[in-house]
Parts: C-alpha cells; structure tokens; sequence
C-alpha cells in the first residue's frame, strides 16, 4: 500500500499498538488499587474470557464462521493439561501447549469438512459437534467420564502454576494470555488473511473474481483460534482445579465464549475485552448479589442486559470510541 | 428383541418425532421468513406448557380443550415479541444476523429466570388430565394415548401450515421474504407479514406445549432440551422448510429410539447428531433447504 | 493472613475476659457462616429447600424453641456467650468456579467461620479445596460421592453417609429381607442416568452385586433430561429382575414411572438411590405408581419414638416457607449446621484451628438429633463412622422406615418371587 492512504493505514496501526501497550500496562497496575481474592478474581475471569473471546473473534468475528461449539477446543485444552498434570506430573507450563496442539488438530478436523456450510448450517453445525464431545466425555473412563478430574494442590510453585490463595499471579497470567490473543488479532488484522477475509465478507463473489481462495486461510484461522482457545481451557482448569464434561464441554460455554465478542464489538480488535470487561464482572456479581434472593433474578439481570446490549449498540460497545467515518476506513481500509 | 418391541419403539419414536417436528415447524418458519433463528424458542415451549399448567389449575380445563386457548396466547406472544424486539433488531444494518441470535438469546435467559421467579423451581406436572397415564393396546404394540394424540394433533398442524402456504396469505409471506423491499412497494405492510409469522412459528409451539404438558414435567429449564433437538430439525430440514421440519423431525424421533435399543440410551442422541453431520456433508443445506 | 490474626485477637479478648467475670461479655455478637447451594437453575428446588433446612436450624439455634436435641434450648451458642448464628447465601448455579468464587468471597470478605454445601460433586470439589487452602472447614452436609474424604484434605468434614454407605444398606436389606421371609434377591436391573451421581451409584451397585452374587441383568445409562424413557423402560421390562434400581434425579424419575406405567410393567421391588425418588415433587406427580416404592435414605420421618424432636423440627421447617415435609436431604443439611454449632460450642472460639480441632473431636450421639444415626464421630479423612443409612418404604402415602429392623416402624411390603 503506498500514497496517502497507505500511510495513514500505518499511522493508524502504530497508534492502535500504543493504545494497546498503553491498556496493558493499566491492566498490569490495576491490582494495585484493587484488593480482595474475590475482585481480584473476577478480573481474572475477565481477563481470560477476553482472551478466550478473542480467539473465538478471529474465526467468528473477522473470518466470518460463527461457531457455537468453541467449548469443545476449551476442553480439550482443559483435559490434555489436567491429565498431563495429575497423571503424569507434566508441567502446566508445558501441558498448556500440548492441550493448546490437540485443539488446533480438532479445529482443523471440524473446519475442513464444515467450512462447506454456511451461516447458520455451520453455527448448528458446531453446535452438535459439541454436543457430541460432551456427550461422549461423559462416558469415556479414560477421562473419568462423568466424575471429571480433580487437580490437587501441589505445592505453591510456578511450574505447577498452582498458588495457595494468591491470586495475583493468575491476574498475570491472564493478562499475558488476553494481551497475546489481542497481538495475534492485531497482526491478523494487518495482514493479506485480514484483507482477504474482509473483501469475502463485504462481497463474496467480488471476491472469488479477485482469485481469492479463501479455504486455506480459514483453515489456518480455526487451528489459531482452536489452539489459543485450548490454551485458555488450559489455564482455566489450573485457575479452578476441576474439570468435569458440563463444564468443560457444555454448549453455554460456546456461547459464553462468543458473546463478550459480539456484545464488545464482532471482528473487531477491542470488542472481546471491552464484551468481557462488561459481560464477566455482570454475570458473576449478579450471581452474588442476586442469586442468593429469590432465585431467578440474577437470570433476568443477565438477560436484559444483553438484549439491552444487542439492541442498542448492535455494532458492539467498541462504538461508543469510534465514529462512524472511522469505522468505514477500518472496513475498507 | 421381538419384532413387536422394535415395532411399537419404532411408533413411539415416530410420535415423539412428529412433536419435534412441530417445535421445528415453528423455528423454521420464523427463519424462513426474515433469516432470524429464534433462541427464545425453547422459552416459548416452556411459557405454553406453564400456561396449560396454570389453566388447568385454575380452572380444571382439560389440555386437549386448551390447545386454541394456548395457541391463541402464544399467538399473542410471538407478535408481541416481534414487535418489541425483533423488529428493533431488523434496522439494524450492521451484524444484523448476530444481534437477532444475542436478542432472541437474551430473552430466553430473562424468560426462563423470570419463570423461576413467578412459579418457583418446583417440577410442576398435569396429574389428572383426559388423556393422561392411559395407554392404548393394539395386539402386542402398548402406546400411551397422550403421545397418540399428540402425533394427530401435530399432523393436523402440519396439514394446516401446508394449506397456509397455499393461501394468499402464505404467498405473501414467501413474497416478504424473498424481498421485503420490494414488498414495501406494492403496500404490503411488512411488520404485520412478519408480526403474523412470528404469532404463527410461536403458536405452533405452543401448541406442541400443550400436547407435552399432558405426560412431561414442567419446570422453567424444560425448554431447553427439546429447542437443541428442534434446531437440528430445522437445519437437517432445510431452514425454511415446514417439509424439511417434517421429515427431519421423524427421522430424529426413529433415530433417537431405534438408537436408545441398540446401544447404551445415554448415547441414543449421538445417532440423531451422526445422521445430522452425514446428510449435511452431502446436502450442505440440508434435506429441503432453499436458502 | 490478616483475617486470622484479627480472628484471634478478637477471641484472646473474648476469652480473657470470659474467664475473669462472672457474666460474660460478648467478645462475638454472631458468627457468621457461608452455604454454597444451587438457588437457580435446573437444581434450584433442591437449593431453596437447603436454604430453608439451615434456615430451621439456625432459627432453632438462635430462638428458644426448647427442642430435645443438641443444641435445641436456644439462645444461641452458649459457648460463644450466646452468640447469633448469622447464615450467608451463594448461588452455585451447580457450576464449579461459581461456587469457588462464592467460597472465596465468603472466607476473603466475609469472615465466615465454616462453609456448608452443596448437593453436587462437582462444586463440593472446588469448595473443599478453596476451603482447604484457606484453612476454613467445609462441612459437606449431603455431597454423598466417596471420593470427596479421600482427597487428602484436612479441613473436610462429611457428617453423612456416602454412596459407598447407602448402597451397602442397599444390599445389607437385600440379605437380611431374603433371610427373614425366603424370598431372595437372585437378579437386579440398573438403570441411572449419566452424570456423575448415576454412574458412581451404578458402579457401586453392580460391583455390590457381582459381590453378594446378584445377577445384573441390565445396566441401562440414560442421558439425563431426555425428553423420553420409554425405550429405556422398554428393555427393563424385557430383563424383568427382581428388583429395579435406578439412580435418577427428579424430572427423569418421573419420566421413569410414567414410562413403566405405560409400558405396562409394574417391576416386582424397586430399590431407589434417594435424589429425585424422595423429592416430594416426584410423589406429587406419579402418585399412586409410588405406592411400594423403596429408596435408601439417611433419615427416617416417621422415627419418632427414637428421635423425639422429629414433630417440632418437622414444624418449624415447613413453618420457614418451605411447606412440605423434611426429607433425606433437608434433613443431612439441617444436621450439619448442627454439628457445626456443636463444634463452635466446643471450640469456645471462632479461630479456624480450634474449629477444626473440635470438629475433629465431635462425638454425638444419635438420640440428640433427628437422624436414625448411632453417632457423629469424624475418622481422619473427616467423614462420619456412625452414620447408617436407612431403607424406607412409601406404603399408603407415607415414608415408612423398613430397615435396620430394630428401627424400622413398619414392616416391609416384599414381594418378589413370581
């Protein structure tokens, strides 16, 4: 890209890298001004699912394929660590990448027949192959089947990456993890796979008349997305020492793991943690302040604001920073 | 295994089918209409079975004798839901599709707290209604009369939706969809088409609750199994299909049973999910799609 | 760290100062304990009905009910100078972080003392464990899974039977019915659904089984809240065992009975592992096909000439807005906040450690509960050794307790042989 417009394009990618240094390294502070496991802990969850949710964007929200079934890759990633760990003493350090690898092989295996439907025959699709993961999760003792696998605490230690009630350690493992999911969007964004990915969905057979064969780098965009959701499943069995099929497999993590995207913003690079920054700290202190009450009030809470959400910033809350004209140049840029 | 058992598993399979087919009908005929795949469905079985429930209670009237009542309720209700969400959510130009999955999403979470709310956790269920608890014996083959009848009432429903797309009214819902701009310009009035279909896709659930609560349990998650079920249909059918919702329905309803006598039934549902991903590898668009 | 040193501070005080005056100051207004049960969601009944039990409980601790059990007079926990029992509420949503969240929050921001939880396995995992690294005790007050004392935890405390308990009554009642009127067990038929609950509950039972040389002629898994059994009802019939066993939570019981009912089989005993065979919701619904029905239980209703204070405990419970009878399950939970009022009591403090040390050290005795038990007493992984579970009967619209015989208030309806 040369001329005016190619380096108002650079210009414009180097201020986003600086905004983005500048939000990590807030983020990196921000337990300095707040205390207590329990906060702490919800910045965490926050954190992850910004992570977790950016992985998901990079298939659903800039290459187009809404899949429902992301929880499959989280359990993978969850179990392969969590076994690794518990029967063998492999690191999670380690496991975390194995788990991440066997994801990615899944992705790939779901993409190469499914990328042949469209729309909403691919997001059922997902759907189903998840259910099925749950489904023979649940009844293969290999696993444990339904009993799920517990992780005992070993001992506070960084290779174990176990800590006895400190939390701020998982706050930066998160933090790396929701910073690295928002490079690789960043890059994949800036690249030919971004470009080819937008000319698709803006006009489909514009595109095919460009020569764009786009199966290959959709294939390369679900073993990304799969292998780094994996990771997060990874991490998360650590964080929470447990993990069963319902909560590893089950079809409302799918969506839990899309929607911060889509409420924050689909296919674009802030909208996963600005979704999760809303989304997580509402759903988990509904759940405390609500839940305790007559039950089901949390429930409505969580639901309206969503549909509030969806209606009213259908673009996702990233809008709230971009104006229209902006907008247009970063879909058509 | 006698011959008699697969049989009567096979008519069994076949009944509950064509109950999911009715579920699926009203899902599919939502989408084929304005591309929006409805995640409030499950909520809207479950609102109608709480609404045959209270009905009963209050009054004593019997679940068969409600079937207009409730449908006419949900009718109300898929055209109140229309109106208040999704039509906001047809403006919208950007992610469109999304916004109508995480609306309609939303609602079914609200809907479902806010039955927790108002009836309480409880399982409920209709213990003294007509058709209740008996069953019918033809030679070897037992069938329980509610699933009997709720197989004729579905067949019923189908044979109304297809006489629907015959009418005037039908041909204007298909026209709507295909290009609701254009339609604008020959003065039909787009948000009633769609309110009508959406009262339409929602009665039709309602009735499949009504014909549920006569021998399932009601609770505020009861929904969710059979919308899973019923979206498959939909996609296996073909979205837009009531055909396809149909056929797809039947097929799951064999599968699931004839799959629960073969192997371990905590598996049965991986039958209907192998079926679903091998017709989808050879009609990406499923059995009848034509979008 | 700092939670603890304040802890103690303030019951050095408080003791110093009990021990100098002849009317003790309260160094504790009240002590404040956290329960993590399912209030929303698919489990939410079961939830809102533990909330009610250690609600009763509470109130009798706190108020003058005079019930004759420990902990009954009132005015409460006189070893704390009469401190209040204050209960703080977590929705688990049955989803294990949600439920170590709300553990953590309670230890970290609260103060609670103990956590008592939480009906499922899964979240009781993730409770005993934050609770473990925090050094709170988790008092597991009807988590029935073994597995739960034999994670090498030290701050778990489980004063009811596990599965291991309650299916060995299971088979105990088996024997002991076959010796007394001839007509013994030879086959059974499982069926349970696919959670973790059914398929420990199966393994147990066919292993069981296998052991006391009982034919299992089927071991049926179902996926739980499936829209319908009657296939799987189908292939009990086709087995036709002696006895039926299945390990089913409330929805998928009901669709059971029903199945069988119109498949036309009435199976010749069926032997229930309590969850939604009990639930009166289930009674409700299938009616008269519960007549006969048996199911394990840890507590007893109608044994009331052994554990008095049955009638005024039942009272007050349907009293607190929960309007149905105490069951296996209301009745485990209610008991727990017992035991842990018993250790508070003993330990004089509200300092984990001698919590802990006097939980450790709890010794009851069955008749100052309401519970059919010998005993609590806790064995080093912290699980009760005195717990027996019951086996009761529904004959003519009531739960009757059928076995141990010495306890049992009527006589078993057995009738196998064809």
């Amino acid at each position: 890209m040369v001329g005016r417009a190619g380096r108002a394009l650079l210009s414009r990618r180097r201020r986003e890298l600086f905004f983005g240094v500048i939000v990590l390294a807030l983020l990196a502070a921000l337990p300095l001004g707040v205390h207590g496991a329990y906060l702490r802990g919800l910045i965490v969850l926050a954190l992850l699912y910004a992570g977790l949710s950016q992985a998901w964007n990079i298939l659903g929200g800039y290459c187009g394929q809404i899949s429902l079934g992301h929880a499959l890759y989280f359990g993978i990633g969850a179990y392969t660590s969590a076994l690794l760990f518990t029967r063998v003493g492999i690191s999670p350090l380690i496991g975390m990448f194995a788990g991440g690898l066997l994801s990615g092989l899944s992705a790939l295996l779901v993409g190469i027949p499914c990328f042949r439907l469209s729309g909403h025959y691919y997001a059922i699709a997902t759907i189903v192959i998840g259910m099925m993961a749950a489904l023979l999760a649940s009844n293969w003792d290999f696993i444990n089947a339904a009993q799920g696998i517990t992780i005992p605490f070993h001992g506070e230690a960084w290779q174990n990456l176990q800590f006895r009630t400190a939390v701020l350690p998982f706050h930066y493992v998160m933090l790396v993890y929701a910073a690295l999911m928002w490079l690789i969007a960043w890059v994949i964004e800036g690249s030919r796979w971004g470009f080819h990915w937008r000319a698709v969905k803006d006009d489909v057979t514009a595109a095919r008349s460009l020569g764009v064969s786009i199966y290959p780098s959709k294939l390369a965009a679900a073993a990304i997305s799969g292998a780094a959701t994996g990771i997060g499943g990874a991490l998360y069995a650590q964080y929470v020492g447990f993990i069963d099929p319902e909560s590893a497999f089950d079809l409302s993590l799918s969506v839990l793991i899309a929607l911060p995207a889509v409420v924050g913003g689909i296919g674009t690079l802030w909208g996963p943690l600005l979704g999760a920054a809303v989304l997580i700290p509402v759903q988990q202190l509904s759940v405390a302040w609500f839940g305790s009450a007559a039950g089901g009030i949390d429930l409505m809470v969580y639901g309206a604001l969503i549909m509030v959400l969806a209606l009213s910033r259908p673009e996702g809350l990233v809008s709230f920073f971009h104006t229209r004209a902006r907008q247009e140049v970063i879909d058509h840029g | 295994m006698s011959p008699a058992l697969i049989l009567q598993v096979a008519i069994g399979g076949v009944l509950m089918g064509l109950l999911y087919a009715v579920v699926a009908a009203g899902l599919t005929l939502i989408f084929g209409l304005m591309n929006v795949v409805n995640f409030a469905h499950g909520a809207l079985l479950m609102a109608a079975m709480y609404a045959t429930w209270l009905i009963h209670r209050s009054t004593g009237l019997d679940p068969l004798l409600q079937l207009p009542l409730v449908a006419a309720l949900l009718f109300g209700t898929g055209v109140a839901i229309y109106r208040g969400l999704i039509a906001r959510t047809l403006q919208i130009r950007v992610n469109g599709a999304m916004v109508q999955i995480f609306a309609t999403f939303g609602l079914s979470i609200f809907l479902v707290g806010l039955a927790q709310l108002v009836f309480g956790s409880d399982f409920q269920s209709i213990n003294a209604s007509f058709l209740g608890g008996r069953t019918l014996a033809l030679g070897a083959i037992v069938l329980p009369l509610p699933l009997i009848a709720s197989g004729v009432v579905s067949l019923l429903v189908f044979l109304a939706l297809f006489r629907l797309s015959r009418t005037e009214f039908g041909r204007a819902l298909e026209a709507t969809r295909e290009d609701f701009e254009a339609v604008a310009l020959i003065g039909v009035d787009r948000d009633r088409i769609f309110g009508i279909g959406w009262g339409i896709g929602a009665a039709a659930v309602g009735i499949a609750g009504v014909l549920l609560a006569n021998f399932y349990y009601i609770s505020p998650d009861v929904g969710t199994n059979f919308a899973l079920i019923a979206y498959v249909a939909v996609a296996l059918g073909g979205f837009g299909s009531i055909l396809g919702a149909l056929i797809a329905g039947l097929v799951i309803g064999l599968t699931e049973a004839l799959t629960a006598l073969v192997v371990d039934p905590s598996l049965k549902q991986i039958g209907i999910f192998l079926i679903y991903l091998a017709v989808l590898m050879f009609r990406p668009r499923g059995l009848f799609g034509k979008l | 760290m700092k939670r603890i040193r304040r802890r103690t501070v303030l019951t050095a005080v408080g003791a110093s100062v009990g021990l100098g005056l002849s009317r003790p100051a309260r160094a504790v207004e009240e002590v404040k304990i956290g329960a993590v049960f399912p209030l929303s969601g698919n489990a939410a009944a079961i939830g809102q009905d533990a909330r009610h039990a250690l609600e009763t409980m509470a109130e009798i601790i706190n108020g003058r009910h005079n019930i004759p059990m420990l902990l009954g007079e009132g005015g409460g926990l006189s070893g704390l100078g009469g401190a209040k029992v204050k209960l703080l509420f977590a929705d688990s949503q049955n989803n294990p972080q949600i439920a170590r969240s709300a553990a953590e929050r309670f230890i970290t921001q609260d103060g609670v003392v103990a956590i008592i939880g939480s009906y499922t396995s899964a979240t009781a995992v993730t409770i005993s464990q934050i609770c473990n690294r925090y050094q709170i005790p988790y008092i597991s007050a009807d988590n029935s899974s073994p597995s739960l004392n034999r994670q090498g935890l030290e701050w778990f405390f489980r004063p009811s039977p596990t599965d291991t308990d309650f299916t060995k009554a299971m088979f105990d009642f088996f024997a002991a019915i076959g010796e007394k009127t001839g007509e013994k067990v030879k086959s059974i038929a499982i069926i349970h659904e696919n959670s973790v609950f059914g398929s420990d509950s199966a393994k147990l039972q066919a292993r069981m089984a296998e052991a006391a040389g009982i034919k299992v002629l089927a071991n049926i898994s179902y996926q739980a809240n499936i829209p319908s059994l009657s296939v799987e009802a189908e292939r009990l019939r086709a087995a036709d065992a002696d006895v039926v066993m299945p390990s089913s939570y409330t929805s998928d019981a009901i669709l059971l009975m029903r199945a069988m009912h119109d498949a036309g089989y009435k199976p010749r005993a069926i032997m229930a592992q309590d969850a939604g065979f009990i639930d009166p919701a289930f009674i409700a619904a299938v009616g008269p096909l519960a007549e006969g029905l048996m199911s394990r239980s840890a507590f007893a209703i109608d044994a009331v000439k052994q554990r008095p204070a049955i009638p005024a405990v039942n009272a007050l419970f349907r009293a607190s807005g929960a309007n149905k009878d105490l069951n296996d399950l209301t009745a485990r939970e209610l008991t727990a906040l017992q035991v842990l009022g018993d250790a508070l009591n003993r330990a004089k403090s509200t300092n984990n450690m001698a919590l802990r040390a006097a939980l450790r050290a709890t010794d009851i005795a069955g008749n100052q509960t309401i519970m059919p038990w010998a005993g609590v007493k806790f064995d080093e992984t912290g699980q009760n050794i005195k717990s027996n579970p019951v086996i009761l009967q529904y004959q003519k619209g009531q739960w009757r307790a059928v076995f141990p015989f010495d306890i049992a208030t009527a006589a078993a309806d057995w009738h196998i042989q064809r």
